[in-house]
């Protein structure tokens, strides 16, 4: 059991900065962003190349990062190519159109960085170590957990300053009444190019953070990451409350750490890794008809 | 920081929509207005006439098919909607139009009085905005100075528009821009609404377009009235010509000057 609480907290933990970008997405901005399942992938592959390639793990990171940003930021002006003027926020086919063809040309873009669809990174230097050698401790089990921990809350904590700033103010009207907020003279284009790169950038923390964690980067990786990430917001939503952005921020970072843990319960007793993305699926689902239903049931 | 009122200067303002096309549709047809800094016109038409056409030209939803704007003696004729709504305050008929359901009210608050400012990475709300909001939202007498923290979709229709035209104004903009803002509400609550919009434009001297089916309240109200039909403004009176009216003296006025039967009942019911 144990084995299965602290795999759970692993994998929750580093996926949460992943979560938290499809929070900002999906809730905040409400623009359902499908490059994060080329993002993810997209800051392992930088990450790895460079770690293979010499460079500090620190360094690595922070350029995984900077490349999820640039991936929102594409996806951004994607967008404002493909949609057909100021006044269709809830148009959500342009939003995802942009998406995909970001996530689509980032699978070729994640090859060519890499040069080939794996780069192991075993027996070379990663940010744990690193981070490990400069407090004198090694980085493994828990004291690993508390670290990822810790880089969750102080995010968290960001994110939370930066959603309450002027700007934060605007990004978040943005996505509740884009009408309104422009008619206050804001250029919702330039908020929405920005937060869908700091969500991204997030996304990209995750997907560098798990690559150094399993020991490799694949293309392949962020395949279904939108869905894992719904799934964690929603649980996360549904079992810890949404009564402030603050709190709420917390409760994804919960919902992550659940939805890992119910995958790890999951193969635990027995199924198939290959089956792990029709349960995250059907989840999903169940989590997002149970209001529809119960309210269907209460009417009949 | 604010703006004080300024002149609108509306000349040759023609709006066509789907050109080229069976659906064509010549929504404003030569509009020419010209309203000194201060002035509060009310603005009256039957359905399909224009007049909210004539709003949103002036506020640049949309590109005109030609003619000019002059806000304060500046052609923004081609500034995009964000960078003129910097100076242009505007109120909706939808009162969930005007305001952000899912952030609290201070957080609403705290944008309006961003208007014209860059946003930056200070805090949004501070106790020296608090401090504003408490005192302006005391005035709307709805109690919402204690309830800062609330979100804005647990508040009523009236309660809302209330906030809409404290959040257009609170800034202190170049114009005001009313598109049937109290159409939306129960009679009593659009009473306290229209109220308070007298209020707020006296008390600032803004300058003043609104757009209203109620021909009382076109008369009631403003310190000029013009009459929209196809297009065109067919009737353009002072301050002075509508004190002596009465609702019934407009409609036949309507009559006479469009040659036809007023097509809206609502106008008569409203009134």
């Amino acid at each position: 059991m144990q084995v299965i609480i602290q795999s759970a907290l692993l994998q929750g933990l580093v996926y949460a900065f992943m979560v938290l970008g499809v929070f900002i997405t999906f809730r905040v901005l409400d623009f359902p962003d499908l490059t994060v399942d080329g993002s993810l992938p997209l800051g392992a592959a930088v990450t790895a190349a460079l770690i293979a390639g010499g460079h500090s793990p620190l360094t690595a990171t922070a350029a995984g990062v900077l490349a999820g940003l640039g991936a929102g930021v594409v996806t951004g002006f994607l967008h404002l190519l493909l949609k057909s003027g100021d006044s269709d926020a809830t148009n959500y086919g342009p939003k995802l159109l942009a998406g995909i063809l970001t996530m689509t040309a980032l699978y070729t873009v994640n090859l060519r960085i890499m040069g080939r669809s794996n780069t192991p990174l075993l027996g070379v230097q990663v940010i744990f170590d690193k981070i490990g050698a400069l407090l004198s401790i090694s980085m493994v089990a828990w004291n690993l957990i508390i670290g990822l921990a810790v880089l969750a809350v102080a995010v968290k904590y960001l994110l939370d300053w930066l959603l309450h700033t002027e700007f934060g103010l605007c990004l978040q009207a943005t996505g509740d009444n884009e009408s309104m907020i422009r008619a206050m003279g804001t250029n919702t284009n330039i908020t929405r190019i920005v937060g869908l790169g700091i969500a991204n950038a997030l996304v990209a923390l995750s997907g560098s953070l798990v690559a150094q964690q399993q020991g490799f980067a694949d293309v392949g990786m962020g395949i279904g990451t939108i869905v894992a990430g719904l799934a964690g917001v929603i649980m996360g939503e549904v079992l810890f409350g949404v009564r402030s952005i603050s709190w709420v921020l917390f409760s994804v970072i919960g919902g992550s750490i659940v939805y890992r843990l119910l995958i790890a319960v999951s193969l635990r007793l027995g199924i198939a890794p290959t089956d792990l993305k029709l349960l995250t699926a059907a989840l999903v689902v169940i989590a997002l008809s149970v209001p529809t239903v119960r309210k269907k049931v209460m009417h009949s | 920081m604010n703006h004080a009122p300024e002149p609108l200067e509306i000349s040759g303002m023609r709006k066509v929509f789907f050109p080229g096309t069976p659906n064509e549709v010549v929504a404003l047809d030569g509009i020419d207005l010209s309203v000194p800094a201060g002035q509060f016109v009310s603005i009256i038409g039957s359905n399909g006439s224009g007049k909210s056409t004539l709003l949103n030209g002036v506020a640049g939803t949309f590109p005109l098919s030609s003619g000019k704007v002059l806000l304060g003696g500046r052609d923004v004729t081609r500034q995009p909607e964000y960078v003129r709504s910097r100076s242009v305050g505007r109120v909706f008929q939808d009162p969930r139009a005007g305001t952000a359901p899912d952030m609290t009210i201070e957080e609403n608050l705290a944008i309006s009085l961003l208007r014209a400012k860059r946003s930056g990475l200070r805090m949004g709300v501070t106790n020296k905005r608090r401090a504003v909001m408490r005192e302006q939202l005391t005035r709307l007498g709805m109690g919402l100075e204690d309830r800062l923290k609330s979100g804005v979709s647990k508040l009523s229709g009236g309660q809302r528009q209330a906030m809409s035209l404290l959040m257009a104004t609170i800034a202190e903009p170049s114009l005001l821009l009313l598109d049937e803002h109290t159409a939306a509400l129960d009679p009593k609550v659009a009473a306290t609404i229209m109220e308070l919009t007298g209020e707020i434009v006296a008390e600032r001297h803004l300058t003043t377009l609104m757009v209203t089916h109620n021909m009382e309240l076109a008369l009631r109200f403003g310190d000029r009235l013009i009459m929209m039909h196809a297009g065109r403004i067919v009737l353009d009176l002072s301050s002075e010509q509508k004190a002596t009216l009465k609702v019934s003296d407009l409609i036949e006025k309507f009559h006479e000057v469009a040659g036809e039967a007023f097509a809206v009942d609502r106008l008569l019911l409203d009134a």
